[in-house]
């Protein structure tokens, strides 16, 4: 084969191969950076508590002292509950369901003992956030699992516990706890273990299962179901500033920071969206020119190349030095950009790192497939471009 | 391959205009193997477009032109290639050698397909045809004549059951003629081989079976 490469070598332009080098280089490295940045961030925001997958909203009515006046208002009728589900931007809506008795807690925890009064809410259990085989109350059963938000334990932890010298408490140890409750209403009296089974993100109540507030208000308070004062919509991911829009309009109330996060989200969502396609546009331009510059050299050299076939080489033969030129220079892009990001990455890391604790750095399969996706098919399209340019000389 | 027919052939570039006097043109022509042939012309009369037929390169011609009765015109490009590699070698008139490459690279390119000719063959042959000191020289650099000769010895570096030469040897004096004659006539019969030879005028090369007028 040397005798061909040294053939046809002449005519080939370094420059022309430098620029399309550097531009594929350039591309590639944005491109696999934004696939890799993208992979890592993802699972912040889009861990069980996904922003990125599910978008929860917990929404309320304005209290307003003219809603206080006139009583019901804050709560959501059900000609309004239909209209929110019937909006384009929401997957689902479910209802909280509040306890409508009295409930009294006590706990007693190494010589601190307190008893209050609270209150209990329910969602259906496809809005939790929480997994436990805890979850589940049937009638007549003592035990009442029940998630709080995490905020109170960040609240004991951070502020009580370290302003007091008392010990902070981890979810290992709260879930040894019990909590002593008693419920009462309607002449009828009960007594239950309270079990904390977890910790919500998501939802801000004290949450028990569904069915314990249901035969809990059947037996311990009248049985007229009032409205439901909150709910909590699932929504699209595009559908934020829409949402927003819609609740505002009608004066409901929402969690503004979940709001604020589902758009940062799809800022990020957008930047790498938009920087990738710059990345792409840069790679195929490049890509242009490294045909234009085979294409070039192959127009210099068609008297050869039609020699060469007319004493009786075969078009896979005499293609075979500009299939190889382009696949080393598509493998060492896809080598160097690689290795690029796998530095730049090594740089992002330690800081993700210490922004956020819980991170865990994902693989890096998915930047390395479309490297070679990339590079397989810009090299099969160079080998087919070539290939059609000296079969068109034979 | 034994022979090779054309069959009411007419180059395009004659248009429909009756030829008069054509022992190839617009009529029935058999070339056999083992036939050492003289197409005689004059210029314009079609002698390079024949050889473009014959080797393939050249389709703008109307009726059939068929080898072993198989018509060429529906070959593929591997048919082409096995043909060329195995069955029908061509002296071009034009060379067709690769100027970068010495000498002994030209030829090398072509035995690297074939591998039919040793390389103390070819060295024979550079001596025999008197350009053994041309061995290593870019092919570029050297006169006429002598790439004529390189290039006859990259013809004959291949098997074949037909050779074509288009003016072979136009820039060769006489003793350089006989030279090359011998040893193309040599290779021919040793391979039982036909030789079609197109010139203008007539060509004291070879003995030959047959002189056509084209």
């Amino acid at each position: 084969m040397n005798l061909i490469r040294k053939l046809l070598r002449s005519h080939l332009s370094i420059a022309q191969l430098t620029g399309f080098f550097v531009a594929n280089l350039t591309g590639m490295v944005i491109v696999l950076l934004c696939v890799q940045v993208y992979a890592d961030l993802r699972p912040l925001f889009g861990g069980e508590d996904g922003l990125m997958r599910n978008n929860y909203l917990i929404v309320t009515k304005k209290v307003s002292t003219l809603g206080m006046l006139s009583g019901r208002n804050s709560l959501f009728s059900p000609e309004e509950l239909e209209e929110i589900r019937r909006q384009p931007f929401i997957k689902k809506a479910g209802v909280f369901d509040a306890s409508r008795f009295k409930v009294a807690a006590g706990i007693a925890f190494q010589n601190i003992g307190f008893s209050t009064e609270m209150f209990f809410e329910s969602v259906p259990d496809e809005y939790l956030d929480v997994q436990s085989p805890e979850w589940h109350f049937t009638p007549g059963g003592k035990t009442i699992p029940i998630i709080l938000p995490r905020n109170y334990l960040d609240l004991y932890n951070f502020g009580f516990a370290q302003a007091r010298n008392l010990p902070k408490m981890s979810e290992g140890v709260i879930s040894l706890m019990r909590l002593d409750i008693r419920l009462s209403g309607e002449g009828r009296q009960g007594e239950f273990t309270g079990k904390i089974v977890g910790f919500s993100n998501r939802l801000n109540t004290i949450l028990v299962p569904d069915d314990f507030i249901k035969w809990a208000n059947q037996t311990y308070a009248s049985h007229t179901k009032p409205a439901s004062s909150r709910i909590i919509l699932e929504t699209n991911l595009s559908g934020d500033a829409e949402a927003e829009r819609f609740l505002k309009a009608n004066g409901y109330e929402t969690d503004q920071e979940k709001l604020e996060a589902g758009k940062a989200v799809g800022m990020l969502n957008r930047i790498t969206f938009v920087t990738g396609a710059v990345g792409m546009v840069i790679c195929v331009l490049s890509v242009y020119i490294l045909m234009l510059s085979i294409y070039l050299l192959l127009q210099k050299n068609s008297t050869k190349l039609e020699n060469l076939l007319l004493i009786g080489y075969s078009v896979s033969q005499v293609s075979s030095p500009y299939r190889l030129l382009t696949w080393t220079l598509n493998m060492t892009v896809l080598l160097l950009s690689v290795a690029a990001v796998l530095y730049l990455r090594s740089l992002y890391i330690p800081w993700l790192t210490e922004s956020w604790p819980d991170f865990k750095p994902v693989s890096v399969s998915g930047m390395l497939l479309t490297a070679a996706g990339l590079c397989l098919t810009v090299s099969l399209l160079n080998g087919f471009v070539i290939g059609c340019k000296i079969r068109k000389l034979s | 391959m034994e022979s090779i027919e054309l069959r009411q052939v007419t180059p395009d570039a004659f248009g429909g205009r009756e030829l008069s006097g054509s022992e190839v043109w617009q009529t029935e022509r058999t070339f056999g193997r083992g036939e050492v042939c003289l197409v005689e012309a004059v210029s314009g009369a079609g002698k390079s477009s024949l050889c473009g037929y014959l080797y393939g390169y050249r389709k703008d011609y109307r009726g059939t032109i068929a080898f072993d009765g198989k018509d060429i015109r529906k070959w593929g490009r591997g048919e082409w290639r096995e043909c060329r590699n195995n069955r029908l070698s061509m002296l071009f008139q034009d060379l067709r050698l690769f100027p970068e490459l010495t000498a002994s690279e030209n030829i090398k390119l072509k035995n690297r397909l074939t591998h039919y000719k040793s390389k103390e063959w070819i060295r024979t042959a550079f001596e025999r045809v008197g350009i053994a000191d041309k061995w290593e020289s870019p092919a570029g650099k050297l006169s006429f004549g002598q790439q004529q000769r390189v290039a006859l010895i990259r013809a004959l570096c291949q098997p074949f059951d037909f050779i074509l030469l288009d003016e072979p040897v136009s820039h060769l004096d006489a003793a350089n003629s006989r030279v090359v004659g011998e040893l193309l006539s040599e290779e021919v019969r040793q391979r039982g081989a036909g030789l079609i030879l197109t010139s203008i005028g007539l060509h004291p090369l070879l003995k030959y079976d047959k002189t056509l007028r084209l």
